[in-house]
């Protein structure tokens, strides 16, 4: 049996939801000529600014343009509200879990969960046990992402904590609507997003080092070649901080440095877009040529600020994620706002039974895979498939977890066909310095294949605009 | 006992290095049994002393000058008074952080096999430490000059010979696939106590017995406890972790390096 | 700012300038193709191009014949030698992305734009729309030049951005005659005097009408080498390169930049106060030669002072 999903502009017998009445009425005004030609518009715009991102496995340099629908996702102002407190509430206790995992791991000592799903989990970095980071903040931007399931109710789907990325897009999606459609804003009071730049670059002089007045925050890239390079040039031009490679910085005792024209000037924020595993090839992958020997020590020595910190992978691991909803309860003494989706873990061998006989409306992932790889979607996959997967759980069960195939929610979309509903999620980006904020909306992702639930830009999906209505 | 321990490493570069930063555990480790009498570390540029989160005592050596070589000299004096076998010491980590495989320590199907025929045996576990001990001595046979710093277990084991180092990683990849945390240790060796070759530096490792006992000290090279003639330096998950030297340079071209270790006894009389 | 951020910088302007160079060098040739001569006078003068491009290994390296058509493949299109027109933007569009934070969004645009485009010129381009792609690389260099000028605020940026444009220039300027002055042109000394090839080379240096203007004279091959070796108001000319070169190191002068002003003024002053005259006893393909390697140690103390240092 398959639900039928929950539509974000339209009701059953296709009358537009309440919030939604004044866009889709102009919306069936508009020809599908004048659409098609504003999606072309926009599609010239996007290449000539340089909004593209690489494709791994493809040449290095290859680039491309994520689609972008030119139809918004919009929510209204009550349910935002609501969404909000759920995912500032999430966000607390994730970062009240990391820094009990790195401190007196009091969480692992009330058996809320077992310790070796935490201290043996390859994101665990002992490296970090007993340091103290300003604030006691460690994923200082977070981008949850977010499903509604058939019955219209928000629930978090993963929680990205490393090196969360997209929020470019969200910006730029915006700036584009506002291109393309002026008319529209001028009629509907959506809430804006552009302050997003100065909101990060305020909580990133927030948690920089004791004693710092004036901190200089660089954001460190792994360079242009990156899928993402896009995202931190053009972060690093609207916070106006210097977008650095690690070749850019050096230490020299425990202090960081950066060199310039006029010679080296001290660090005191890094806000990376490089994986935990390349920071220090001194302390992790030795082999990394694209971070800064010895950083770690000036870390550990408290003279930096590093944002995210390092070791938030061990709060938002496939396998941690399950007792997320526990953390809340444990730490805030609250029940959880936003809801987990149901979650099987494969080394449970109760778990791995009922999977292995419930495979063909499952949804299973890999624990530590990313980008909608290696996944397998029950309802849509063969024989085949289904008996690889069996054979890949009963070999390696901790490599996996199961969940139910959602069926993700849909908003109108502008395909060759015409308008017609697409499946989406949301990732709102929180972020934690003296306080947690969010702007209001996010990236909001959608599978342009007709039925498709994936919507990685990796695997066919594109992008919208998030309208937050009446705030 | 009472260890003299000299040991100096160069490094020489073809062509003139603009930078370097090294990362040293060449101060042995404070611990219950294990006092250092005196100990000095001359090398050239600046240094940072922290202790990190396994408990070892490291220094950051950063040159910004250009230079073509690097001498880094350590002497000093150890007393070491281990007599039992188990190690005192409260460590930050838990022993499960010592749990989880690392790139230099995942186990191979034949590693498993190995860890399943020597573990899995009846008896105390100490007793099946050193039966897997004899195991990886006669897969791993000692031969100097065999192996890469960067070999991981399984290629050792695959080659079917290697250096301490390599011993260590085959046997702490057999405990970790069986559930018993283990973890590498780097240090001294005295010499003239009828060991093997003149390996003054060695490495070996420490596996946990249980909350009871903690950690024990095993010299997988020599199938003996490691005791009052071991003196340690520095531990971690793997060799990485625990290297008695570490380092990244910007230019310099080939390099030469150049050790001398010497680890002697003083006749307390 | 950054070292990275000003090698970037350096590096992008400097790749724009030989692509323009690249251009108006192919467009000399073109033009001389119009005068009436044998075939291997022909060859011989693209010879003299590609040596004093350093490029005539990696040409015969490609290519069997030397040919009229063949040279100029290879020096606008071949997108495996580092050294052709389209490679040359490639490399000013990659550099310019690398600090598309730190150019204008103007600037990066219309490097990435020019970029784009190149792609669609290739070898199987007619015959006839060759000359126009000639233009479209000098218009784009103009554009780009434009650009910097108007929207790069007055600060180290542009100073860098300068550096690398004047470096190049002068090269390029010496090479070019350089390159005249080799070429044997099939009958020696004669030839070579003749005033129409000379002329030809000024126009593809955009510098007819002001040698015409200034001189009132016949060309020469010793008056037009002068014109671009010695005036300090021409902006083709190497005198001028070097004053520009001057102003903008003075402005980024560092704690450890000194030796290398000093130098960099030392070679100014060669042309400021030297004697033409004096450079032509010397022998100008020697004095060529001299120069060109003076210009690339003042590059490589640049990149030890400010950019980011060699290996």
């Amino acid at each position: 049996m398959r639900v039928s999903p929950y539509d974000e502009m339209l009701q059953s017998g296709g009358t537009p939801r309440p919030h939604c009445r004044d866009y889709w009425g102009w919306l069936e005004e508009q020809s599908q000529e004048c659409l098609a030609r504003k999606r072309s518009e926009a599609d010239a715009l996007f290449h000539r600014v340089g909004i593209t991102f690489a494709v791994y496995g493809e040449n290095s340099g290859t680039e491309r343009l994520i689609p972008f629908d030119i139809i918004p996702r919009v929510i209204p102002a009550e349910e935002w509200s609501r969404l909000e407190a759920g995912l500032v509430q999430r966000v607390r206790a994730l970062n009240a879990f990391i820094g009990d995992i790195y401190h007196g791991q009091e969480i692992l000592r009330a058996g809320v969960i077992p310790a070796e799903r935490v201290l043996c989990n390859a994101q665990y970095r002992p490296e970090m046990q007993g340091v103290e980071v300003p604030g006691g903040i460690y994923a200082h931007i977070a981008g949850i992402d977010v499903v509604r399931d058939a019955s219209g109710s928000f629930c978090v789907l993963e929680d990205n904590l490393r090196v969360p990325s997209g929020v470019s897009y969200m910006l730029e999606n915006r700036k584009m609507m506002m291109r393309l459609f002026p008319e529209l804003f001028a009629r509907h009071p959506i809430a804006p997003v552009e302050q997003y730049p100065d909101l990060l670059l305020e909580n990133l002089k927030s948690v920089a080092p004791q004693g710092v007045s004036d901190p200089t925050v660089v954001l460190l890239t792994p360079g242009m070649y990156n899928s993402a390079y896009f995202e931190h040039a053009f972060l690093a031009q609207q916070m106006g901080i210097e977008l650095v490679e690690g070749q850019d910085l050096y230490v020299l005792d425990d202090v960081l440095y950066m060199r310039t024209t006029r010679g080296p000037r001290r660090v005191d924020v890094v806000y990376r877009r490089l994986d935990d595993d390349f920071l220090d090839p001194l302390s992790f992958r030795p082999d990394s040529t694209l971070g800064v020997p010895g950083l770690l020590t000036v870390y550990r020595a408290g003279h930096v600020t590093i944002a995210n910190a390092i070791g938030t992978g061990v709060a938002d691991d496939k396998s941690i994620y399950p007792y997320v909803p526990q953390m809340i309860r444990f730490y805030l003494g609250q029940a959880p706002l936003l809801e987990n989706v149901r979650t099987w873990i494969l080394s449970d061998p109760q778990d791995k039974a009922y999977v292995l006989a419930h495979l063909p409306e499952l949804v299973v992932k890999e624990v530590h895979g990313a980008g909608g790889y290696g996944m397998l979607i029950g309802p849509a996959a063969t024989a085949t498939q289904l008996d690889d997967f069996r054979a890949r759980i009963r070999a390696h069960p901790e490599r996996y977890i199961a969940q139910p195939t959602l069926a993700l929610s849909t908003s109108p979309t502008f395909s060759a066909a015409g308008v017609a509903p697409r499946h989406i999620d949301l990732r709102p980006f929180v972020l934690s310095g003296r306080e947690v904020a969010i702007v209001p909306g996010g990236l909001t992702r959608v599978a342009l294949r007709e039925g498709s639930l994936i919507v990685n830009s990796s695997q066919g999906g594109g992008t919208k605009d998030t309208w937050v209505l009446g705030c | 006992m009472q260890l003299r321990i000299s040991h100096r490493t160069t490094y020489r570069y073809q062509e003139p290095v603009k930078y370097s930063a090294q990362m040293l555990r060449l101060t042995p480790r404070r611990d219950g049994e294990q006092h250092t009498l005196a100990w000095s570390i001359q090398a050239p540029g600046r240094r940072a002393e922290q202790v990190d989160a396994h408990g070892n005592i490291t220094h950051l050596l950063t040159l910004e000058e250009p230079h073509r070589e690097i001498s880094i000299v350590v002497t000093g004096v150890v007393e070491i008074t281990r007599t039992r076998e188990v190690l005192r010491e409260q460590g930050m980590l838990s022993p499960l952080a010592y749990l989880a495989p690392t790139a230099l320590t995942a186990a191979s199907e034949g590693i498993l096999a190995l860890a399943r025929e020597h573990l899995e045996g009846a008896g105390p576990l100490r007793q099946r430490l050193y039966d897997l001990a004899r195991g990886v001595c006669a897969s791993v046979r000692y031969r100097p000059g065999t192996t890469a710093v960067d070999d991981p277990a399984a290629a050792a084991f695959e080659r079917g010979e290697g250096v301490c180092q390599d011993q260590a990683h085959v046997l702490i990849a057999c405990c970790r696939a069986k559930g018993i945390p283990a973890r590498y240790v780097s240090g001294y060796l005295c010499s003239g106590s009828g060991h093997q070759g003149d390996a003054a530096s060695h490495a070996w490792v420490e596996a946990w017995l249980s909350e009871a006992q903690g950690w024990h000290g095993i010299d997988v090279t020599h199938m003996e406890p490691a005791g009052a003639c071991h003196c340690r330096l520095a531990v971690g998950r793997d060799y990485l972790d625990a290297a008695p030297v570490r380092g990244v340079r910007r230019g310099g071209g080939p390099e030469v390096m150049d050790v001398s270790v010497t680890a002697t006894t003083i006749d307390a009389q | 700012m950054l070292s990275r951020t000003a090698d970037h910088l350096y590096w992008m302007s400097r790749y724009l300038e030989r692509a323009e160079s690249l251009a108006r060098m192919i467009d000399a040739h073109q033009r001389l193709s119009l005068v009436p001569r044998p075939p291997e006078a022909v060859a011989q003068g693209w010879q003299a191009t590609l040596v004093s491009l350093g490029a005539a290994a990696a040409f015969f390296g490609r290519h069997e014949a030397l040919t009229a058509r063949s040279a100029f493949d290879f020096l606008a299109f071949d997108r495996q030698h580092g050294g052709s027109i389209v490679q040359c933007l490639r490399a000013a569009r990659e550099n310019g992305r690398a600090v598309r934070g730190t150019i204008t969004s103007d600037l990066w645009e219309t490097l990435n734009a020019t970029y784009l485009e190149s792609v669609s010129f290739t070898p199987a381009m007619p015959e006839s729309a060759r000359g126009e792609f000639l233009e479209w690389v000098k218009y784009r260099a103009h554009l780009t030049r434009g650009v910097t000028s108007a929207t790069l605020p007055r600060d180290e940026a542009l100073h860098f951005t300068r550096i690398g444009t004047f470096i190049e220039r002068a090269d390029n300027t010496t090479r070019l005659l350089e390159s005249r002055w080799r070429d044997p042109g099939g009958h020696g000394e004669r030839l070579r005097a003749e005033a129409s090839e000379w002329a030809v080379l000024l126009r593809a240096m955009s510098a007819f009408e002001i040698f015409r203007r200034l001189y009132r004279d016949s060309v020469t091959p010793q008056r037009v080498t002068e014109m671009l070796l010695m005036r300090d108001d021409l902006p083709q000319s190497v005198h001028h390169c070097l004053d520009e070169l001057q102003t903008n190191l003075a402005a980024v002068a560092n704690s450890r930049s000194d030796e290398t002003h000093r130098r960099a003024g030392e070679l100014h002053a060669r042309f400021h106060f030297g004697r033409f005259e004096d450079f032509c006893a010397e022998g100008l393909p020697q004095f060529f030669d001299h120069f060109q390697a003076r210009l690339r140690e003042l590059g490589a103390r640049i990149a030890d002072d400010f950019l980011v240092p060699a290996s």
